[in-house]
């Protein structure tokens, strides 16, 4: 059963309607012919260029990716990254139809077992990380998802995750910082995530202001104080999450009643009394004009793609935030486009990027079953299981420890003992046009073998390919994978 | 030829390769691929064991409690009127309050003092002056925010985390080393590392000893040795350090320890990482710090009094830090265990039965070095104006003085120096030299 991407369209099929046909396919997986380059060679020039910003501005490169990019060019790929419109690979769309949690309201998401609400967020988060060709955005997606970070075992937080991830952080992870944040603040996931169902007239819940003042807009040295939490706690009192009989559950309400309609100021601005629940919006408009916002984000989000602070970045970053009025993609240019960004010391890979990186390099199949996410949580990061709101932790040293972790997944990942992720080395392999050795430090590291920076790698290599039997390939993709060099990005 | 021997002669064979291109290698190191330098060092030489024997200072157990812990319900100031004022419906009963149930009184301390009921696992160990709890601890962070409050105390410092320096306990393992230290000085036994080892090159954070194998032949573990052996590297020092664990784990058989003493962990988190600290300790891998967590205190919302949500969280650490000094038995003599929270919560209750963000809160100091059976507290009271900003318990003692202290009187450090950024802790007279 193979249906072309464009057979599909010119059928005008949607990806829901054809979502019954899936069931025929075991795997997510490119369609022949658009996934494998004709034919691709190890890079020319030592420290590719292209290697670095497909690790860091996707999650690395699938086989041929590098000389897509040369042909691009560094700006032109960015570029077209940037306005992130590319045509999902038919699989994806397909695997991503049959996933309930971006379809269905919290509510009746409520009949499945939670376990399985939280595999299919999981699985959404890395299938599209793995397959999208709008790398960038995933990047994003990672970013924001950690920004706005919600823990999935919190009661009710699961079946509301789904449409957090997409209202919130996808429509708006390359779009306008202002509006990602509204929708956050209207979010039920967040909400709830954070108790402003408690939070009332007279009986504040700082909770969320807390960390919608610290965490999510201006930062904790962003100038606020404990009374401006109390505040902006006020502004929010009255907004509840439906729980009444025959009304939309798991939808928000706000409450006139229970909400406190005095005046209130917020970081010296007042907000004039009765304003009800339009305040906030009052709130929100104070937040992203803030200069502390475009600080915070400015500092973030350097801190996230470069692994150190840059005090000129980071001021281009906040000045186009005040000027652009919080542009994501313009945010994101002087970052990209900077020496740093392909020159600067690398920066680890957590695990998610590991895994995803090791599933890219490979062109590996993946079918519907949650190992993969048993391989993250052994390593520290499955999606959405950070209890506190700061999001997972970006420092090399929180996740030195997950070492040991990533060699027993390399060992099963090549070996075939992830059922449900096939790695597609020999297919690959025969695309390449030059020796096994070059084959393998090409689709991992970017690089011929020859490169000094794999001095230690490469005799090893050449040692499991000298092997007999028909697994030489696959042990010596797993020390490829399992390498230091492999760790970093 | 025993594994050793194995891997040496690998290591020769790999060494007959055509010569590494150094050169090449570290022009390389600017861009792209790779950022570590790598500079002719034997990695496996630091596997040397130092030998086991009598130890002369004492084992750090440092248990995170993430979330803030209200220390107010922990540990009740139940002799002040005020208490049952601010709190009319969280409060704990005194302990003669026969119109109570057992569970909603707390133990009495000292006339002053009570313990929650759920922490009743630790009473006998106060009894016997093997517990100190310090109250009204805490720092100079004033933000209220989790993240800041846990960052500061766990880079040792007041407030703020200005200037990124790494965490205290680093900085303690850092002025301690010696020749021959293993790299399991320190283990996490959480799923990341915590902010306290941030900067600690030989600590490993290992989740749960019984998973911590690794698959494939022998061979991949030299094929190992050799990729991870020379690089400066975060990455491939901890590799060497995951390497030399991997070796000393091999001779433990972890899901065959059997705890002595009767102790009965629970099998909560906490639990089974004190189960496996105490099997780590007992088998001389030259463990001398190690990191917990147990989070979950963030009580906001109807906490409970007695019983509920507070009350199963101490109900927890309670039976877990009972449970391990049993295990450990006479081998607490040189362990020291502390179980901090990064602030206390607000004095008042909220209306929705929790408490908010607050500031002081308590600390539990365990083991054969403590000052037990004694709350070391400056009490700042709980009268309006005794309480510090919206309505918070005043902190009067700095945790450093607790910690320092800790480290100066039970551990392997002669001078303080730079753990704590240049602060020069107190003694408060909770450990005995």
């Amino acid at each position: 059963m193979s249906l072309t991407r464009r057979e599909a369209l010119q059928l005008g099929i949607g990806a829901t309607a054809i979502g019954g046909l899936a069931g025929c396919r075991p795997a997510v997986r490119y369609v022949v012919g658009d996934g494998l380059p004709e034919s691709f060679a190890a890079p020319k020039t030592p420290n590719s260029p292209a290697m670095r910003l497909l690790n860091r501005a996707g999650f690395g490169p699938r086989p041929g990716d590098l000389d897509a990019v040369e042909q691009l060019g560094i700006e032109g790929w960015i570029a077209q990254q940037l306005i992130a419109e590319e045509d999902e690979p038919i699989d994806l769309s397909l695997a991503m139809s049959q996933l309930d949690v971006y379809r269905i309201d919290s509510k009746e998401l409520e009949d499945l077992p939670m376990a399985n609400v939280i595999g299919q967020l999981q699985r959404a988060q890395l299938l599209q990380a793995v397959y999208s060709r709008n790398q960038l955005r995933e990047r994003m997606v990672d970013f924001w998802s950690n920004h706005f970070n919600i823990y999935a075992k919190k009661p009710d937080a699961a079946f509301r995750l789904g449409r957090d991830e997409w209202n919130v952080v996808r429509v708006n992870a390359l779009g306008s910082f202002p509006d990602m944040l509204r929708a956050s603040s209207k979010s039920p996931a967040m909400l709830g995530y954070l108790d402003n169902q408690l939070n009332r007239k007279g009986a504040a819940n700082e909770n969320y202001a807390r960390e919608l003042l610290e965490l999510h807009a201006l930062g904790v040295e962003g100038g606020y104080s404990q009374k401006d939490v109390q505040e902006v706690a006020r502004c929010f009192s009255g907004w509840m999450i439906e729980n009444r009989f025959l009304k939309p559950a798991g939808k928000l309400r706000f409450e006139p009643d229970q909400h406190d309609d005095g005046a209130k100021v917020v970081l010296g601005q007042t907000i004039a009394a009765g304003g009800g629940e339009k305040d906030v919006a009052a709130v929100l408009e104070i937040l992203v004009e803030h200069p502390s916002t475009a600080r915070f984000l400015a500092k973030k989000l350097t801190m996230y793609f470069l692994g150190e602070r840059s005090s000129s970045i980071e001021r281009s970053i906040s000045e186009t935030y005040m000027e652009s009025k919080g542009s994501i993609p313009a945010m994101l240019r002087p970052i990209l486009l900077s020496q740093e960004f392909l020159n600067g010391k690398p920066i680890v890979k957590r695990p998610f990027d590991f895994v995803v990186s090791a599933l890219r390099a490979t062109d590996a199949d993946v079918t519907g079953k949650y190992n993969l996410n048993d391989s993250l949580r052994k390593m520290g990061q499955p999606s959405h299981e950070w209890p506190m709101p700061d999001g997972y932790p970006i420092d090399t040293d929180a996740w030195t420890g997950s070492l040991l972790a990533r060699w027993n997944y390399a060992i099963a990942l090549t070996s075939g003992g992830l059922g449900d992720a096939k790695p597609r080395l020999d297919a690959v392999r025969e695309k390449f046009k030059g020796s096994d050795a070059d084959f393998l430090t090409t689709i991992f590291f970017g690089a011929s073998s020859s490169e000094g920076a794999l001095a230690e790698v490469t005799p090893l290599i050449e040692e499991a390919l000298k092997a007999k039997g028909e697994n030489r390939l696959a042990e010596a993709a797993s020390l490829c994978l399992s390498a230091p060099q492999f760790q970093w990005r | 030829m025993s594994d050793q021997q194995a891997c040496e002669s690998y290591r020769d064979a790999m060494s007959r390769r055509p010569a590494l291109d150094r050169r090449s290698f570290l022009l390389a190191g600017s861009m792209g691929l790779v950022g570590w330098l790598a500079t002719p060092k034997t990695a496996l030489a630091q596997m040397a064991l130092r030998p086991e024997g009598e130890r002369d200072s004492d084992a750090l157990v440092v248990i995170f409690l993430r979330g803030g812990m209200d220390g107010l319900n922990a540990v009740a100031p139940y002799a002040e009127e005020e208490y049952y004022r601010l709190r009319p419906t969280l409060a704990l009963g005194r302990p003669n309050d026969r119109t109570k149930a057992q569970s909603d009184r707390v133990i009495d301390l000292d006339g002053f003092f009570g313990l929650h009921s759920a922490l009743q696992p630790l009473a006998p160990l106060f009894e016997k002056g093997e517990l100190a709890i310090v109250h009204a601890v805490g720092s100079g962070d004033q933000t209220r925010s989790h993240f800041e409050a846990m960052s500061a105390m766990e880079r040792g410092l007041s407030g703020g985390t200005a200037g990124s320096v790494g965490g205290w306990l680093a900085r303690y393992l850092q002025a301690t080393a010696r020749e021959g230290d293993t790299p399991m000085r320190a283990v996490s036994l959480t799923s990341t590392t915590p902010d306290s080892l941030l900067g600690a090159t030989h600590a490993i954070n290992l989740y749960n000893v019984s998973e911590y194998r690794l698959e494939g032949e022998q061979r991949f573990r030299m094929q190992l040795a050799e990729m991870y052996g020379s690089g400066e590297d975060a990455i491939s020092i901890a590799g060497r350090d995951t390497i030399s664990v991997l070796k000393k784990l091999d001779r433990l058989d972890p899901m065959g320890y059997n705890p002595t003493g009767g102790a009965n962990y629970p099998d909560s988190e906490l639990g089974q990482g004190l189960k496996q600290t105490a099997m780590l300790l007992k088998n001389g891998v030259g463990l001398e710090v190690a990191c917990l967590d147990r989070g979950g205190w963030d009580t906001h919302v109807t906490q409970g009094a007695g019983t509920g949500w507070l009350a199963s969280q101490l109900d927890d650490v309670g039976r877990s830090m009972a449970a391990f000094a049993m295990d450990m038995g006479a081998g607490m003599k040189r362990v020291t265990v502390i179980a901090m929270t990064e602030f206390g919560r607000r004095a008042y209750e909220n209306t929705g039965l929790g408490t908010d963000h607050g500031r002081g809160s308590c600390l539990f100091a365990m083991g054969g070095g403590v000052v037990g059976g004694k709350v070391h507290a400056k009490w700042p009271g709980l009268k309006e104006n005794q309480l510090e900003g919206p309505g918070d318990l005043a902190v009067t003692t700095d945790y450093r003085d607790v910690l320092g202290e800790a480290l100066l009187k039970r551990c392997r450090i002669r001078e303080i120096g730079n753990v704590f950024n240049g602060y020069a802790p107190s003694s408060h007279g909770v450990f005995r030299a």
